[in-house]
């Protein structure tokens, strides 16, 4: 470790200022240009450009950009307030429901603008879905709660109306409580109890039990707000496991504030550090072994948070 | 090792000793003290009479010295060091306060009334009483502090009573309101409900070996006996009135087959296997027995359409308010205005419908009226719990759906309008307590009297009729007159005893109709209830 830490004061050596904490453009445009020509490996899937976003007079995020892999994991890391999940909010016009917000820039899934009029919302959503903090399934039955999204849409009839006109899609809704169930890895402990009410669930149950609602719409892009942050280390242990899994098949984004989390799950990792910055991003090894910047090094290191 | 063992004797709770008995007999006896005073207010325990053997207010007397003596026996074999106890260097200052009350009262009164010192007299020596029995209070260690003051006052209240200077037939004349007089009737009961209140915590004080131990003791008894005292009452009040209404309400009844009157249910002939006249009949020259069905049945119409109004604007507002229109000066002004709608009196909203309604509604009083009265009365309360429910409704749940890509209305319909539900239904209960007992607005509004012939009874139901002409169904029941029950029972109290030639017995016909009126209202509560219990087991459980 303390190999690295020399070489890399070496390398850095033209923004070796000694307050960590300078926000001057120069220090971040010079360790900028060396990381944004990296190349990630797979198509992007989210390109954000230039992306500013206010609270009223609170500049909250200043302008990022970033190119997001698809079928990744992607970590975005920082300290407390520095805009992690303002910037997750911004990849499914979530900050739209904040009315004091204001987001400038552009943001392109599969390369079409999601900031320019006549974008449904609805479709966004569904194609980049979002597992928040803390657990918030609906306080109905289990499979209510995976079914909620679908009925809503109009993609299952299982309504008296639907049952009277034998036309109840009850079988195609319990197929796919099933399989999300099983993609989230909670099939096997819930089971036999799917009309219970989700409340009655552990923590870790019902953070899973939510990445299976978010899964029931058939996302491209899932976003996590630190889903492990409330729950216990077996808990998050067996969410790592299921980020794992979930990255062949979706692009997953998400923001913790554990770095030891960041370094084992993700296969890129994006450092926001106050102010709204980011300062760093690319491949994890990479940014944790050898970052460009020296404030994301006394970040990792724990120097300064 | 000493050291150790003797923390150990501490820790464990030494088994129940001849001491702790005697405190937590101290304890029971207040219990029954207490329980004896609240029947002997409700006239349940009769002053004059005997119970055990013994004239009533003797046995108070000798419960009282008893527990008095008990309670000062158990402070002194404590501060003599024939008790082990555990106590405080003082009882301390509430402690202090609490004893000095009721003796600058028992101070006053002697040097005032029975030596007849005067008024002024009067204060100087309830203060001097007072200051002693704080000084004895606060000065002294705590097993004594806490028990002789409280203890001697016990015991000589309970004198008092025994030796007969405050027996049944006491009277205290008061000379500065000509007509008022403290009667042992009153006198006794009060006295001896405080006697055992303050007995209740002394002896628990001392069942806990004082300290901090017998202060939580101390407390637990008086949040005990006064959370008892409040549903005693309730089941009280409740009693009397059942008690009091039954005569009235089985008056004629008659059980066996075909003995009731021919009803339609369904479409179907029925004759009733049970005859109730005095739910069953309105008044008629000719009855047998007479009843107040009209005015039942306009209570159940009236609180039903009131409802009907209310609860769907009440629930819209709530919903624009919380879910659309932004928090600010409009939302404030609003939430001002229905809180002040809500403490509005009901004899205002009467006006209104009496002014503003009637004309409108074919110029006579009508059970639509009373109706969109009483709904314009409900509207507030619904509107401040659905909004507090829906307030309540987390966050979480919008973020969620919205994040499902599923908008807003859809979500207010699926997620919070479900989660806020047991709150509406409370506020809906609360408001039909209010407005079902109501009878300024129904004075003013609907029609009604001391006896409602059997003629008003509305028939909401089989009155619908098709039109020709917009808005093509009428429902001329709807702008009958009628009574209900609140309104009824008010004009029998007014109509006093000259009502008796029409019903026999005008009192039986008042507490039946009460008796009606309570087991209504209370039906609509339990119809309230049980609609909350299966919206909220439906949010937790299965
Ligand atoms: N809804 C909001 N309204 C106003 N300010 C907000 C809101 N959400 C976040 N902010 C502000 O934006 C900044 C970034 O917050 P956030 O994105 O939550 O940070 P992080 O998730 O990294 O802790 C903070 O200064 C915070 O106070
Ligand atoms: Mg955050």
């Amino acid at each position: 470790m303390s190999e690295k830490t020399t070489q890399q004061t070496q390398t850095a050596q033209p923004d070796a200022d000694p307050s960590p904490t300078t926000t001057t453009g120069e220090t971040v445009e010079q360790t900028r240009d060396e990381w944004t020509d990296y190349e990630f490996r797979g198509e992007t899937k989210i390109a954000v450009e230039d992306l500013d976003v206010h609270y009223g007079d609170d500049h909250a995020l200043k302008g990022v950009s970033m190119e997001i892999p698809e079928k990744s994991v992607t970590a975005l890391i920082g300290p407390s307030g520095c805009g992690k999940s303002t910037y997750l909010r911004s990849l499914n016009r979530m900050n739209d429901r904040v009315s004091s917000a204001r987001i400038d820039g552009s943001v392109r899934l599969d390369g079409r603008e999601i900031y320019q009029d006549g974008v449904n919302l609805v479709e966004l959503r569904k194609r980049v879905g979002m597992v928040f903090q803390s657990p918030n399934p609906f306080p109905k039955t289990i499979r209510e709660n995976i079914a909620y999204g679908p009925k809503k849409h109009g993609d299952l009839e299982t309504g008296l109306l639907a049952r009277l006109l034998n036309r109840s899609d009850a079988d195609e809704r319990d197929e796919l409580v099933e399989r999300c169930l099983r993609d989230a890895a909670l099939w096997d402990e819930v089971s036999d109890r799917l009309d219970d009410n989700a409340l009655g669930l552990s923590g870790g149950q019902q953070q899973r039990l939510c990445i299976a609602r978010c899964l029931s719409v058939d996302p491209e892009v899932i976003l996590m707000d630190e889903p492990a942050s409330a729950l216990d280390p077996i808990a998050t242990a067996k969410i790592e496991d299921l980020i794992d899994d979930l990255a062949e098949e979706y692009t997953v984004v998400i923001v913790t504030h554990n770095m030891q989390q960041a370094a084992r799950i993700s296969d890129q990792t994006a450092v926001f550090l106050t102010g709204g910055e980011l300062v760093e991003y690319g491949d994890t090894d990479q940014v944790f072994e050898n970052p460009h910047s020296e404030r994301v090094e006394d970040y990792i290191t724990g120097k300064f948070g | 090792m000493a050291d150790a063992s003797q923390t150990d004797a501490k820790l464990v709770e030494s088994e129940t000793t001849e001491t702790d008995a005697v405190a937590g007999v101290a304890v029971g006896l207040s219990a029954v003290l207490f329980s004896l005073s609240v029947a002997a207010m409700f006239e349940r325990v009769s002053l004059t009479g005997s119970l055990l053997g013994l004239p009533t207010v003797t046995l108070l007397g000798g419960l009282l010295t008893a527990l008095g003596v008990a309670v000062v026996a158990f402070g002194a074999g404590s501060r003599l060091g024939y008790v082990e106890t555990d106590p405080d260097p003082s009882a301390g200052l509430v402690a202090g306060f609490g004893a000095a009350v009721p003796w600058i009262v028992v101070g006053g009164s002697v040097a005032s009334q029975t030596l007849a010192l005067g008024t002024a007299v009067g204060v100087v020596a309830g203060m001097a009483v007072g200051g002693v029995a704080f000084a004895l209070t606060v000065l002294p260690r705590e097993d004594v502090g806490s028990t002789l003051p409280l203890g001697s006052l016990l015991a000589l209240t309970g004198l008092v009573f025994l030796t007969g200077v405050i027996g049944p037939a006491w009277v205290w004349e008061l000379d500065w309101a000509q007509q008022a007089a403290i009667t042992a009737e009153f006198l006794i009961p009060v006295a001896t409900l405080f006697s055992a209140l303050y007995g209740g915590w002394a002896s628990a004080k001392a069942y806990g070996g004082f300290g901090a131990r017998g202060r939580h003791m101390g407390a637990y008894v008086l949040v005990y006996l006064n959370a008892l005292s409040i549903v005693a009452f309730l089941f009280i009040l409740v009693a009397f009135v059942v008690v009091q209404g039954i005569p009235g309400l089985l008056n004629g009844v008659e059980l066996g087959l075909g003995s009731g009157p021919q009803t339609t249910i369904l479409g179907v002939s029925v004759t009733l296997p049970v005859s109730v006249p005095f739910v069953m009949n309105g008044v008629a020259l000719f009855n047998d027995f007479q009843g107040v069905l009209p005015a039942i049945v306009g209570t159940v119409w009236l609180v039903l359409g009131a409802v009907v109004l209310a609860v769907p604007l009440g629930v819209g507002a709530a919903l624009f308010l919380t879910e659309y229109a932004d928090r600010g000066r409009f939302t404030q002004v609003v939430e001002i205005a229905t809180n002040g709608l809500w403490s509005t009196p009901s004899i205002v909203f009467g006006l209104f419908g009496f002014a503003f309604l009637i004309p409108r509604f074919g110029n006579g009083k009508s059970l639509l009226s009373g109706m969109v009265t009483l709904g314009f009365m409900l509207l507030p309360l619904v509107v401040i719990t659905s909004r507090e429910a829906m307030l309540s409704v987390p966050d979480e749940y919008r973020d969620a759906s919205a994040a499902l890509g599923v908008s807003k209305w859809q979500t207010i319909r699926s997620v919070v309008l479900p989660a806020a539900l047991p709150g509406v239904v409370t506020g809906v209960i609360l408001g039909v307590g209010r407005i079902a007992g109501e009878t300024a607005p129904i004075l003013l509004t609907m029609a009604g009297g001391t006896f409602v012939p059997g003629s008003q009874t509305v028939d909401v139901l089989g009155s619908f009729q098709f039109t020709s002409a917009p808005p093509f169904v009428a429902n001329p029941a709807l702008l009958e007159a009628t009574s209900a029950l609140p309104y009824q029972l008010y004009a029998l109290i007014s109509a006093g005893v000259g009502a008796s030639s029409n019903v026999g017995n005008a009192d039986e016909f008042r507490w039946a109709t009460a008796l009606v009126l309570l087991v209504v209202v209370l039906s609509f509560y339990a119809i309230g209830i049980a609609t909350r219990y299966y919206f909220r087991r439906r949010l937790k459980h299965t």
